[in-house]
């Protein structure tokens, strides 16, 4: 079962494994750019910044940038494609052509038939992811230490182990709803717009709650006010200060001696459209503000991983459970 | 003594409002080859496929070779059945075929499997989607016998397939029934593809079984009388109409009986299988146009 299985998903992967080669190559041909570009940096000894920052703006400026993004983007493409290419068609195929009645009239039940099937896709689909996010997370250990942002939603999400766990939620949503659905495209039509949208929802509602954020209130400072929004009519005013340096900011209120979100109402004659934004920065940092700051610093890198990626492998192993009680009770 | 082929008690599927199988009561002996007639959307698709566990009853139970059917691989290994429109793997060869048997099958032969193949003049590498209907259900057909299972389901194994085609596949199928004491139970809305190769007969006409037994004991109790209408008007006892029509003067009877019929004014005369079951179609649905398949 185990041989035929592969038998049947050959093909996808060797054209994976293809994929991974190239980027294996990209990889490792930038990797010694990265080396050059770094030299300076490894050999710095004491007061390092403005090497680093010199390392950055440099880094960001060569071929091996480019090659960063590609590789960030192929892994947040990457889990989509095996969710809806190697998840969706893996039982809708069968159930939509018929070759179910085949398969499951061989001596072999169908629970054993689905552990085959699951075992072997979802060992592919963390082998590819797997490798790909370990290549990229060592190829990345360089520019992730000089400049501090892989807690960065977008870099963390490529990053460590996450990739495997998103990967292996995709393949098991599709093979979820392929077995609902029975019908190949729309079921990889379905896998992709449920998938997409789980995964824009992780950062945006649910990471940033995985793991105790860290609080602070800072005073606010003119130098730390980003930006203002003030309303012509009401002079009501909505301040946004710096977030945390080499951290993620879930959530930066800006708020008063009371402890209440500051919103204004601002003096005319120094903010809007008359005032100059230095002298309403000043008077904004006379009132005696502060910024309310919720993040996650780097430190909270690994943890939030972790539980990220077993919040994601627990759903996966809800789909599995359901998918076996739904072979067995429910599809004909 | 061995387990029943098939066993069923007041089986009934329903696809919500609609009876796929109404009650249905079945006891076929072992070691037969059984044929499973009825019009399009009678029902035949859906007791084999609760035979072979694919469906599950809505109510009743059905056992094959008195285990639950689908219940594990025991069970899987004694069963064969190959599905209508004979399903196979349109990207994978012949031989990747008989590999999958071989790696699922505790029973397989792959020696007889590839024999098989070779009669057929069929090149093993050739891709399943290659090849032509006929030779798809043939391809089904080695499989499911390689297998060797103790019963065979075959469903409208030949619906598909053209004179020649029919004829190559009905002789495979028979020198498997030779060769090993398999049960074969076989279906088609056809009596004339099943009328030489089968001894049991079962009739399914609007989800109900209207009769089944021994091919034989059937043509030997079922008669047509033709005589003067009044004469048949009063029959003996044990002697059931099946169907009647009537002229003016003349009654045209099908009846089943086990009692004997002779010496009175009308005449009686012995049946062939396919009046016989199409007697028992006309009586189950009257004048009514028969239905399409819904499955």
């Amino acid at each position: 079962m185990i041989w035929f299985t592969w038998r049947q998903l050959r093909t996808q992967t060797l054209i994976t494994a293809a994929a991974l080669a190239a980027f294996g190559v990209l990889l490792f041909v930038t990797a010694l750019m990265v080396t050059d570009l770094y030299a300076d940096v490894a050999a710095c000894t004491s007061d390092c910044d403005g090497v680093t920052k010199a390392f950055i703006l440099r880094f960001n400026s060569s071929a091996a940038f480019t090659a960063h993004a590609t590789a960030l983007a192929a892994l947040y493409v990457l889990p989509a494609l095996i969710g809806i290419f190697w998840g969706a068609p893996l039982i809708a195929r069968e159930v939509e052509t018929g070759t179910h009645r085949l398969a499951w009239n061989q001596s072999v039940t169908r629970t054993r038939w689905l552990v085959a099937k699951l075992t072997v896709g979802g060992a592919l689909a963390v082998a590819a992811t797997g490798l790909l996010s370990w290549g990229l997370t060592v190829w990345a250990q360089r520019i992730d230490s000089a400049s501090q942002d892989r807690i960065n939603p977008l870099i963390f999400g490529a990053r460590g182990i996450v990739p495997v766990a998103y990967a292996l939620f995709a393949f098991l949503l599709g093979v979820t709803l392929g077995m609902l659905i029975r019908r190949t495209l729309p079921a990889m039509a379905t896998t992709l717009a449920v998938y997409v949208a789980a995964a824009a929802a992780m950062p945006l509602w649910v990471r940033g709650y995985l793991v105790p954020s860290r609080h602070d209130t800072v005073p606010l400072i003119a130098e730390s006010i980003h930006g203002m929004s003030i309303s012509g009519d009401t002079g009501a005013i909505e301040v946004f200060g710096d977030g945390v340096a080499n951290a993620w900011t879930v959530s930066n209120r800006t708020i008063t001696a009371t402890g209440a979100t500051f919103t204004g109402p601002a003096d005319p004659t120094v903010c809007g459209v008359q005032g100059v934004p230095a002298k309403c920065h000043e008077w904004m940092a006379s009132l005696g503000l502060r910024q309310d700051l919720l993040y996650h610093p780097d430190s909270h890198f690994w943890s939030l991983q972790w539980a990220e990626a077993g919040v994601l492998i627990g759903l996966a192993a809800l789909l599995a459970a359901f998918c076996f009680w739904w072979i067995r009770h429910r599809i004909v | 003594m061995t387990a029943p082929a098939l066993k069923a008690v007041g089986l009934t599927k329903r696809y919500g409002r609609h009876h796929a199988l109404s009650d249905c009561t079945l006891d076929i002996p072992a070691s037969r080859v059984v044929g499973l007639v009825g019009p399009n959307g009678a029902g035949k698709t859906t007791l084999l496929q609760l035979a072979a566990g694919m469906l599950a009853p809505t109510a009743g139970t059905i056992e094959a070779l008195g285990g639950h059917p689908a219940s594990g691989a025991d069970q899987l290994a004694k069963v064969g059945f190959v599905a209508q429109d004979t399903p196979t793997y349109a990207n994978l060869s012949i031989a990747d075929h008989l590999r999958f048997g071989a790696h699922t099958n505790p029973g397989w032969s792959q020696a007889t499997a590839e024999e098989r193949i070779d009669q057929l003049g069929l090149d093993p590498r050739q891709k399943a989607g290659k090849l032509s209907g006929g030779q798809r259900s043939q391809l089904a057909l080695t499989m499911a016998i390689a297998k060797r299972p103790e019963l065979l389901i075959l469903d409208e194994p030949v619906a598909s397939l053209d004179p020649m085609a029919r004829r190559e596949f009905m002789k495979a199928l028979m020198g498997f029934t030779a060769d090993d004491k398999a049960s074969v139970i076989l279906s088609s809305h056809l009596v004339s593809d099943l009328e030489r190769v089968c001894d049991y007969l079962v009739v399914l006409v609007a989800s109900r079984v209207q009769i089944a037994g021994d091919v034989d004991d059937l043509l030997a109790g079922h008669f047509r009388l033709t005589g003067p209408r009044r004469e048949l008007a009063e029959l003996p006892g044990g002697v059931d109409v099946i169907e009647e029509s009537h002229t003016e003067r003349q009654s045209t009877l099908i009846v089943r009986a086990d009692v004997p019929l002779d010496g009175r004014s009308f005449t009686v005369e012995k049946l062939t299988l396919e009046d016989l079951v199409l007697a028992y179609m006309s009586k189950a649905m009257p004048a009514q146009p028969a239905r399409e398949s819904t499955r």
